[in-house]
């Protein structure tokens, strides 16, 4: 295999005396879909949001495209302009209509000019379908339209990796197909991507590889099939076994 | 000679237009200035007070950052524990007495309302930045900005906004707040009164003279704003852009 895009190595983070990641090595492959599984609390967000550098890890490293990343603020923020992150909570800027929330990180950190960073907002507004809205401030939009804004906002930084934490469970079921659509597209195009969900499902057809992680550890990976259908751990099938109802 | 209350009134406004006018003058130029000065240093006092250190940052600029905190710290505490009538007299006398200023009454009254109105505005907008979801402040991180540029681009329009209503009432209590100046000698509207009350001893009728001015000042300028904000808040309509199919690439 070539050098991975992302390698995550003896990772620990700890909240006081709480260990909620132990040891996590991880990496991701150019061109790979992950999706990372597990009960609730057993570390997904916040592996996430380390991998994101919203945690100060306890321990470990870091290495993307070969390099480690140092906790620098200049470092980090171009790290992160590299890898984009879409949250549960959608998380987008409520002072500005649903396009400047796709321009503003192009043009006041990738740099871009005003017209190239709204041809690419546009293109990846249309993508996600939201273009019609794009005068809409946040506020105005529902949480299905919200997370498709948010989605083209990481878009438009074109991130060599996307990381996704549960990007469908604050919204209503009928809202949820429109943005797994959006992601399902991404994936068919070779975006990089790594997916906390719950949507087993959508796991299972989009993965290229699946993680269920538990009580901090990866406790077992590998092909949707061999996750799924021929889990080696019991508490993977106890999990499973939980959606199969 | 008046003779009632009101012929004294009446007397006493025709008599001495010209300095209560004067007086409402200087009131209002202090508040003006007061309050705008005094918001910018509310803003920069309450930016830097809240700024997050940067785990990664320097020792250097994290070893700066935090004295500067402390130093911002002890002076919205001073002034938000102190009458500002003390706060004058401190002012003016003791620039005097410490270095031999002989500072003009009314740039000591200036530095005074500004300062006090600093110290206050900036814990408002401490509380109006702790306000904003933090979820925006991720938002900004994961597309790379720094934390300046988020303050700068998403937080502070926010905060500014918020606190529009709270700048309208700071600035109709500066009106208010400006009498107190006149223990250093400021020609203000309660200067006036005081000086006219000299003449005839009508302690009643002049007070009710620059009562009734306050009020209409302050009630005309109440108004005005809660129109400002009404027009501010916007509509929450939006237009739908069609845009031609051309524009695809
Ligand atoms: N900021 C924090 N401070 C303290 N503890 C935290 C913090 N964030 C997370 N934790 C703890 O870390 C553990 C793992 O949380 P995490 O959010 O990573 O779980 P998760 O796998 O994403 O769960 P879910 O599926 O419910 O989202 C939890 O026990 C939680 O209490
Ligand atoms: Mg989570």
């Amino acid at each position: 295999m070539s050098e991975p895009i992302l390698q995550v190595k003896h990772l620990v983070k700890s909240f006081g005396t709480h260990e909620v990641l132990k040891d996590i090595d991880f990496e991701v492959q150019k061109g790979e879909v992950i999706s990372i599984i597990g009960s609730s609390g057993s570390g997904k967000s916040t592996l996430l949001r380390c991998i994101n550098m919203l945690e100060t890890p306890t321990a470990g490293e870091i290495i993307f495209e070969g390099k480690p990343v140092s906790y620098k603020p200049k470092d980090k923020n171009h790290f992160r302009s590299r890898v984009g992150m879409v949250f549960q909570s959608f998380n987008l800027f409520a002072n500005m209509s649903a396009l400047k929330n796709c321009t503003i990180g192009t043009e006041i950190v990738a740099k871009k000019s005003k017209e190239e960073a709204t041809a690419l907002a546009k293109k990846y507004l249309k993508i996600v379908g939201m273009l019609e809205y794009q005068k809409a401030r946040p506020a105005q939009l529902s949480g299905g339209q919200k997370q498709r804004v948010a989605i083209a906002r990481a878009l438009c930084m074109e991130p060599d990796l996307l990381l996704f934490d549960e990007p469908t469970s604050a919204l209503d079921p009928e809202m949820v197909g429109g943005v797994l659509e959006v992601i399902r597209d991404l994936a068919r195009t070779g975006m990089t991507m790594v997916i906390v969900t719950h949507e087993m499902l959508f796991a299972k057809e989009i993965s290229s590889r699946v993680v269920f992680m538990d009580n901090g550890i990866i406790l077992e990976q590998g092909t949707p099939d061999e996750v799924f259908n021929h889990p080696t751990q019991e508490r993977t099938k106890e999990f499973l076994s939980r959606y199969r109802q | 000679m008046p003779n009632t209350f009101w012929e004294w009134v009446a007397f006493l406004c025709q008599k001495y237009f010209p300095d209560f006018m004067r007086g409402l003058g200087v009131t209002l130029e202090l508040a003006v200035i007061g309050t705008i000065i005094g918001c910018v240093i509310g803003f920069a006092v309450g930016v830097v007070r809240s700024a997050v250190i940067d785990k990664g940052a320097s020792p250097v600029g994290k070893g700066l950052m935090g004295v500067i905190k402390v130093v911002l710290g002890v002076y919205v505490e001073i002034f938000r524990g102190t009458p500002m009538l003390v706060q004058a007299m401190v002012v003016y006398y003791g620039t005097m007495a410490l270095w031999g200023w002989d500072i003009p009454s009314f740039t000591a009254g200036i530095v005074v309302l500004s300062l006090n109105i600093g110290a206050y505005m900036s814990e408002s907008v401490r509380g109006a930045i702790s306000g904003i979801d933090p979820g925006q402040i991720e938002g900004g991180q994961a597309v790379g900005m720094s934390y300046g540029q988020i303050m700068f681009h998403v937080i502070m329009p926010q905060v500014f906004k918020n606190l529009i209503p709270q700048i309208g009432n700071t600035f109709v209590s500066a009106i208010k707040d400006t009498s107190i100046l006149n223990v250093i000698a400021v020609t203000e509207l309660y200067f006036a009164a005081k000086t006219v009350t000299g003449t005839y001893y009508k302690f009643f009728e002049t007070y009710i003279i620059i009562s009734v001015i306050y009020f209409v000042l302050t009630f005309v300028i109440s108004r005005l704003l809660g129109v400002l904000n009404k027009k501010l808040e916007g509509t929450r309509n939006y237009e739908l852009v069609k845009e031609p199919e051309s524009t695809d690439e």
